[in-house]
Order: C-alpha cells, then sequence, then structure tokens
C-alpha cells in the first residue's frame, strides 16, 4: 500500500492506495508549520483504513511550499551566482534581468569566469587558475556556501562547472551546490537561473524534508519517501534536498495525473472547476500536455517545463450579469459562503444558477426561488457554452474526447458538453491530487545538440537516452522497468544540415528491492 | 528622435511582429543594448533624407544561429569593436550605422554599436521585416556591394571580406559563423547617404517601437488585436493588414536543408469546421493556403501569434495543439518592385505561383 499527500496553499489531502484502490481519503487544512497538517491527514487515513503502519510501502508527497517560497520570497538563503563562459557574455552577468525584490531576497553575488565549450564541442576558452583562487577567496571573505555554477553549453559537455564545483569543495566543505548541467535544456541564463532559484531553496529544503520525515517518522512510517517534479516523475526525499526547484508546478501535474488514474484514460480533457476559475488541461500517454512557453517563476526566466493549462473565468462563485449572458470573470472565491444568494447575500452567482435550475440541493434553496427561469437558463447555456468553447481550443484535434470533471464545481455541469465524446465524474476527484502523487514514477531526462553527420541518428538516441536513464537511476528507479516516454527532436535553423536537438525523457518504477536500491545509491 | 533604455521592450515586441516568425528571439539583444545604453546613453536616431549625400554608412548585425546564441552570449562591447575593427580595415570613420533586418534580434545590435560609438543610428533598415538571405536586402537589391566587410567572434577574432557577389559573401560568411561558435557580428554593405537613401526601407525603426507599444497595449485575447493593428498598418508603408485565421496547430513538421529550418504548419478552425490553413516555412512564414486558396505570400509578411495573449510566434517555437491567429500585412512597395521580385518572389522560395499583392488576393 502507499500513502499520497498533497501539500496545497489552503489543503492538505491524504489518500492510501492499495493496489491503485483508494482505501482512505481525506482533506485537511494545511496549517502554517505545514507539518502538523500533515500529521493530522495521516492520522485520519491510517485509522480510518485500519492498517498497520507496516503494510505502507511508500509514501508520495506533493509540495507547493518551494514554489510560494519563491513567489513570496521567503526562506530564501543567499547565493553566489558562478557562470564560466568568459569572454562570451561579458557584460551581461547572473541575474542581470531579475526583479529587485527578488534579487534583494537571494542577496546574489555573480562571478564570471572564463571557459566553457562551444556547439561543437570546441573549447570557448581555459579556465583560469587565478580566476579559480580568487573565487574561492572572495566566497571565504563574504562567507558565500549555496553557490549556483553554470557554464556554456554545460548539457553536453559540464566538465567545466564539475571542475570548479570540485574546487570549491576542496575549499569550502560545507558548500552547497547546484550545476546548470542537472536543470537540463539549452538555454543558459534560463538553466542558470533555475539554478539559482535552486540553490537559494537548499537550506529551506534541508528544512522542509527533515520535518516531512520526521512526521513520518513519528506516525512510525519509515518506508521510503518520494516527493513529486512537475513533470509527474518522483525524486527520493534526499534528492529533493539537493533539487527543490524540481517541484515548481507540481500540483496541476498532480491534478492531472490523478485524474487520468481515476478513469484509466490516457487520452483526455480534464477541467478542475474550482471556485473562481476551471482550469483546462490535456492527457496525453496519461501525462500533461507540456507548455512550450517560457516559464517565469516568480517573475524570473527559467527553462522548466509546465502543464498547458487553460485557465478560464468560471467556477462556482463566479457572477452572473446581463441577464446571465455573462458569466465571470468577477468571483466572490472563498467569500462565496457569505455573499452567495443561497447563503443570505447579495451576490447572484454560478452556484446561485445552479441551485436555482433544482440540479442542486445548497444553502437557503428559497432565497433564490424568484429569479426568472430565462435568466437561470441563459447563465447555465453560458456556462456550457464557455466551457465547450475552451475545450474546443485544448483539444489537440476536431474529435469529440473523453472530458474528466474534477474540482468541487465539477457540479455547475449539469448537461452533456459538445465539446466531449464522454463526460467523467470520478469518485475521489477531490483528492485528485494526492492520488496523482500516490500513482507516480520515476523519470530522466537529458538534452543535447547533436550533429547527424558525425553520428548516426540511432547511435545519438542510444547515447542520449543512456544519460537520462542514468538520472533515472540516480533518482531511485529501477533499472529494468525504465522505458523511454518522449523523444524530441528539434531542428537548428542556420546551422549545419544535421544538427539537432535532441531530448529524450525516460520513466520507470520506484526500486524496491535492496539490490536495486544500492544501485540508485 | 532619441532612444532610450524605455523604448526597448516596445521595439523588441515588434520586431517580433516583423520577423515574420523568423529573426530569432530578441531577448538576449534586448539585454546587451539596455545594457549598452545604459552605459553609454541614448542613442539618436537620423532620417535617411537628413544625411548628406557623402556620409559614410554601414550596416551592422548578428549572422549565424539565433539558437546558439541562447548558450553563447554576445557580449556588451562586441557590436562597437566590430565597427571599430570595420573603421581600421577601410581607413576612414563611419557616420551612421544602419540594420540588416528589422525583423528580430538585428534590430537592436545597430543601436549597441551607436551607443558604443557615439553616432547615430539610421531610421529604416534592409528589409522591413525578416527574411532568410543577403541578396534578399534592399542594399543588394539596390546594388550595393557587401564588401569591404569584417567579422568578429565571440573571443574578438576579426576576418575581412572581400568578394565578387553577394551570394559568394553569403555562402563565407556563413561558413565562418559555423566555424567561430554559431554566431558572429559583421560590419558589411557599407554605403553612402546618397546610396542609401534609395535602398533603405524607411522609417521602420521607431514604427518598430510604436508597433511594440500597440502589442502591449493589446496584450490578450487575439480577437481584439485586428482593429489596433489595422489602426498602425493602414497609414504606414505596409498598407493592408487583414486576419487570415484563428484555430489550433494540428500538423507541424520541419527539416533542415541547406542551414534553413523548412516545413510546413496546419492550423484547423477551434470547431474543426471548414478548411484549415497551411503554412510553409523557411524560417520564416512565407505562404499561407485556406484550403487551396492562396491567401498571402512573400514579401507580404504572414505573422503568427497565441491567441490568448496576441504574442508573435517564432517558426521554430511554433507546436502541435498551440492556439493562435494568423495575421497578414502588406508589403513595403520596395519590394513589389521588378528588380526586388526577381529574388523575393514565391518562385525564389521554391513556390509555383506568382506574386499576388495581399490586397489583390481577396
Amino acid at each position: 500500500m502507499r500513502i499520497g499527500i498533497d501539500v496545497g496553499g489552503t489543503h492538505t489531502d491524504a489518500v492510501i492506495l492499495h493496489n491503485d484502490k483508494v482505501v482512505a481519503a481525506t482533506k485537511a487544512l494545511t496549517t502554517a508549520d505545514v507539518v502538523s497538517g500533515i500529521s493530522q491527514a495521516l492520522d485520519t487515513i491510517l485509522a480510518d483504513a485500519a492498517i498497520a503502519q507496516s503494510q505502507i510501502e511508500t509514501v508520495m508527497i506533493g509540495t507547493t511550499q518551494f514554489t510560494n517560497a519563491i513567489i513570496e520570497r521567503r526562506e530564501l538563503s543567499p547565493v553566489a551566482a558562478v557562470r564560466i563562459g568568459l569572454p562570451s557574455g561579458n557584460g551581461l552577468p547572473p541575474m542581470l534581468d531579475w526583479p529587485e525584490d527578488i534579487a534583494g531576497a537571494v542577496d546574489g553575488h555573480s562571478y564570471m569566469l572564463h571557459g566553457g565549450y562551444l556547439y561543437d564541442g570546441y573549447k570557448v576558452d581555459d579556465l583560469r587558475e587565478d580566476e579559480i583562487e580568487a573565487l574561492i577567496a572572495d566566497l571565504l571573505k563574504k562567507k558565500l556556501k549555496n553557490i549556483a555554477i553554470s557554464s556554456a553549453f554545460s548539457p553536453m559537455n559540464a566538465s567545466p562547472e564539475k571542475e570548479v564545483a570540485a574546487r570549491i569543495k576542496a575549499a569550502i566543505p560545507d558548500a552547497r551546490m547546484s550545476l546548470s548541467y542537472n536543470f537540463g535544456r539549452l538555454g543558459l541564463m534560463e538553466r542558470e537561473n533555475a539554478a539559482i532559484l535552486n540553490t537559494t531553496l537548499l537550506p529551506f529544503a534541508e528544512k522542509v524534508v527533515t520535518s516531512f520525515l520526521k512526521a513520518l517518522s513519528q506516525r512510525g512510517l519509515t518506508c521510503p519517501v518520494y516527493i513529486s517534479q512537475n513533470d509527474g516523475t518522483l525524486m527520493s526525499a534526499d534528492f529533493v534536498k539537493s533539487y527543490p526547484a524540481l517541484t515548481f508546478a507540481s500540483g496541476p501535474t498532480n491534478s492531472l495525473r490523478g485524474a487520468s488514474k481515476l478513469t484509466g484514460l490516457q487520452e483526455a480533457i480534464v477541467v478542475d472547476i474550482g471556485g473562481t476559475t476551471s482550469d483546462i488541461g490535456v492527457l496525453q500517454n496519461g501525462f500533461p500536455r507540456e507548455s512550450n512557453v517560457v516559464v517565469e517563476v516568480g517573475g524570473v526566466r527559467t527553462n522548466f517545463r509546465m502543464p498547458d493549462i487553460l485557465a478560464i473565468g468560471l467556477g462556482g462563485g463566479s457572477m452572473v450579469s446581463q441577464e446571465g449572458q455573462k458569466i465571470g470573470p468577477q468571483s466572490v472565491g472563498h467569500r462565496l459562503v457569505n455573499e452567495g444568494l443561497v447563503f443570505g447575500g447579495k451576490t447572484l452567482t454560478a452556484t446561485d444558477i445552479l441551485v436555482a435550475s433544482g440540479k442542486a440541493d445548497i444553502g437557503n434553496i428559497p432565497a433564490v426561488a424568484d429569479l426568472e427561469p430565462q435568466i437561470v437558463a441563459n447563465a447555465q447555456a453560458t456556462m456550457h457554452r464557455m466551457l465547450d468553447q475552451n475545450i474546443d481550443m485544448m483539444k489537440p484535434g476536431g474529435k469529440a474526447m473523453p472530458v474528466i470533471l474534477v474540482g468541487g464545481g465539477a457540479v455547475l455541469v449539469t448537461e452533456g458538453l459538445k465539446a466531449a465524446s464522454e463526460v467523467y465524474r470520478p469518485e475521489n476527484a477531490g483528492v485528485a491530487n494526492a492520488i496523482g502523487a500516490a500513482i507516480a514514477q520515476i523519470g530522466g531526462e537529458s538534452e543535447r545538440l547533436v550533429s547527424y553527420r558525425n553520428a548516426s541518428r540511432e547511435e545519438m538516441i542510444a547515447k542520449v537516452t543512456k544519460e537520462a536513464t542514468d538520472r533515472a537511476l540516480t533518482a531511485g528507479a529501477s533499472e529494468k522497468t525504465i522505458r523511454t516516454v518522449d523523444i524530441e527532436e528539434t531542428a537548428i535553423p542556420y546551422m549545419d544540415e544535421a544538427s539537432t536537438r535532441l531530448r529524450v525523457k525516460v520513466i520507470g518504477d520506484i526500486a524496491m528491492t535492496d539490490q536495486e536500491k544500492r544501485a540508485a545509491s | 528622435m532619441k532612444i532610450d533604455v524605455h523604448h526597448l521592450d516596445d521595439l523588441a515586441l515588434g520586431s517580433v511582429f516583423l520577423a515574420t516568425g523568423g529573426g530569432g528571439d530578441p531577448y538576449v539583444p534586448k539585454l546587451i543594448a539596455e545594457e549598452a545604453l545604459k552605459k553609454f546613453g541614448p542613442v539618436e536616431v537620423i532620417e535617411a533624407e537628413d544625411l548628406n549625400d557623402d556620409a559614410y554608412i554601414v550596416t551592422i548585425g548578428g549572422v549565424g544561429a539565433p539558437t546558439v546564441s541562447l548558450e553563447l552570449l554576445p557580449s556588451i562591447e562586441d557590436a562597437a569593436k566590430t565597427l571599430e575593427a570595420f573603421e581600421q580595415q577601410v581607413g576612414r570613420r563611419v557616420d551612421a550605422v544602419a540594420s540588416f533586418e528589422i525583423g528580430g534580434g538585428n534590430s537592436l545590435i545597430p543601436l549597441v554599436a551607436a551607443a558604443g560609438r557615439g553616432i547615430p543610428v539610421v531610421n529604416g533598415d534592409g528589409m522591413g521585416r525578416a527574411l532568410p538571405e543577403a541578396q534578399m536586402m534592399t542594399y543588394a537589391i539596390a546594388g550595393v556591394k557587401p564588401t569591404p566587410a569584417i567579422a568578429y567572434d565571440y573571443a574578438g577574432n576579426i576576418t575581412s571580406f572581400s568578394t565578387s557577389t553577394t551570394e559568394v559573401y553569403e555562402r563565407h560568411i556563413r561558413s565562418l559563423a559555423m566555424s567561430a561558435g554559431g554566431m558572429i557580428t559583421t560590419a558589411e554593405h557599407p554605403m553612402s547617404g546618397r546610396q542609401i537613401k534609395e535602398a533603405l526601407i524607411p522609417g521602420t525603426l521607431t514604427f518598430s517601437i510604436e508597433l511594440g507599444k500597440i502589442l502591449h497595449e493589446n496584450r490578450g485575447n487575439a480577437e481584439e488585436l485586428l482593429k489596433p493593428l489595422q489602426s498602425i498598418f493602414e497609414p504606414s508603408i505596409y498598407g493592408d493588414c487583414r486576419c487570415l485565421f484563428m484555430g489550433k496547430v494540428i500538423d507541424k513538421s520541419t527539416r533542415i536543408i541547406g542551414g534553413y529550418d523548412i516545413g510546413e504548419a496546419t492550423i484547423e478552425a477551434f470547431d474543426g469546421v471548414g478548411d484549415t490553413l497551411s503554412v510553409s516555412i523557411k524560417n520564416e512564414y512565407l505562404f499561407a493556403k485556406v484550403g487551396e486558396k492562396v491567401v498571402a505570400t512573400v514579401p507580404d509578411l504572414i505573422v503568427i501569434v497565441d491567441y490568448e495573449t496576441s504574442t508573435p510566434i517564432n517558426a521554430e517555437r511554433l507546436r502541435f495543439g498551440q492556439r493562435v491567429a494568423v495575421f497578414a500585412v502588406g508589403c513595403p512597395d520596395f519590394y513589389r518592385s521588378k528588380r526586388a521580385l526577381d529574388v523575393v518572389s514565391p518562385r525564389c522560395f521554391g513556390f509555383d505561383v506568382d506574386y499576388v499583392p495581399l490586397e489583390d488576393l481577396g
């Protein structure tokens, strides 16, 4: 049996899964210290399921704490950002275009060294001994111990990053470092930003992971613990101490993955209807379709891939106007329970329309008895039309697709949806995030700029797949279950005909046996 | 007029629109320009007609694969050093610099050089958009020779060129770019004030700033974008502006042939009803059909923007599943002359049709 926990800004959800069946589920409020909320949720599900702690094999946690720390600019530690790439990029130091408040919060110190590689493997320049010594002397003088290191084309050749890291480690044994090549993907500034955001979170990550493990061991849970990443895969709790930034945006991903599990659908549209918005995402092969735009986290450009989510202003608290012809985007949000008509308030909301239609029994029904039937009918048609149009936009092709409704506002959908081949309303949809966390697997990814002129396509794919596999193994995957889930090839214009950006992603089950775990460690 | 740091966001966004899918992401060039203008102060913009006939002007910009400069970052001094090396090579001072192409990152590089050397930048460029080859520039079409030219690489290596024709220059400069890390800065197509008045697409630098301002003000759903676009394009050297299609990308295939990203994207209406729009790509969006009907062709501009945010989408980044709106804009008259169409008509890109101006396509 496995436990999935989702720590959100408002709610902490937890589920116990047995052979993918939900045995127990709960929704608790997230507490200020986070840990007591987790403890309460654990107490509830363990008691409800009436099972012994020893029957739990793994615990998976999804958390928004690291994203929120960046967005709210708290729990961030001072960072030294070291970029290896001179003479290129002179005058464009790390963190150049960061918003002032976050630049201030991370108290960034920038260093630029000669070195790095070109796209074709030729050196930009050699590392310089005097520059490395001066760097280390300054780090020691300023007592900087959280260090992000980046270098030009490091996803293809990370040796300059590794060499400088080794020198720093020798001089400052307790230094915490993030090397940009571990954040994959070409685009030096975005990759470097990802490494810097990660670095500034390292001391907080240590604290968070330690408190998670403490909460679990206090409940007698000593099994392996994993934390979910933005691509719907897991990392071991220890790994998160080094890579907290990889948890960014894991919430929406877990929600989509959970919806897939609850319905058994691999290809579907997922609509998560809340109080203020409906978030529409697409499942492809059981995973969220990724967005292709540059993703900003807390105002900083990064190379993280996020799920492609279309948010529209339609939820249970959306205000109804123009005789029901217009709904949202304004919403009373969490004040629905005071301001909606059926709750004794004065604002006509989507929830009031639902109650007036006779399709739901919420609050004080007579409060909406006087609503004109035409307005109710208009508003219901408007809601369904909004969903139909936007689902159409997200669908990969013209054909109708299954639509999975999750979230508290899913009750607003009372009729069929034209855009849907079938509408699914899975049981336990309220804890889809925790389920998504509980079913996640371990992934690994690698990207290189390759030329098929010098080596065959098969050879290059095999090489990059091996790198991705090694990363998955390091993250705790079982070798025999690893399979390739995505090969992306992007041709590079204005270059040699065979120049391609090649990215491979693999995925595997969690290593369970001691032998497999040893292989992973 | 002077161009200052606060104009750069608008200029960069306007230039992405005019890049018609090519030109590279101006993000890094914009950062360089910001640093240069902060360090050296604003840059004077000079109209071509205000230049003395015997003034000496050179064009400056990046040549190579924009994708590479996402790793091999340019340096703040590259553009000014290129200009300095050019002046040493030809043995005379340059009075003003101009842009190869207003579409994409090369709209910004002349500003960096001009700021560093304290000279003005000419209001205008050699394309009025983005196009893939040097012989398609108005300067080349008007008979300006590409050399003497100077190339400057990331490490400060300097190469000088003296070639017989534009085509040979193009081949040589591309092979140098490949062996110098993928991206170089060049100063080329030197010309007199009298020559540039005949050879330039005028006013595009300040136009791109105005266009970027309008795009910033009209962020959001692309349904609302046509009117503001028409308000700026119709009274300008561009003229007709129309929305060709809205829908989602249901197919995109590209491959690299001779260094060019060649391919096609298919866009289907949101409701799946009716003909699809197909757009052919050779680095830029060049040719659009709805069903079998041609709706826009090079040298007129075809621009694809994100449906929800109205942000122009580069051809490299156009992907399956994206929700987009497709716009077309007429090209400046220069490109409708016979000598220009000889090098930029649809046939020059391998399409078996003659050029019909956008406004005559119905």
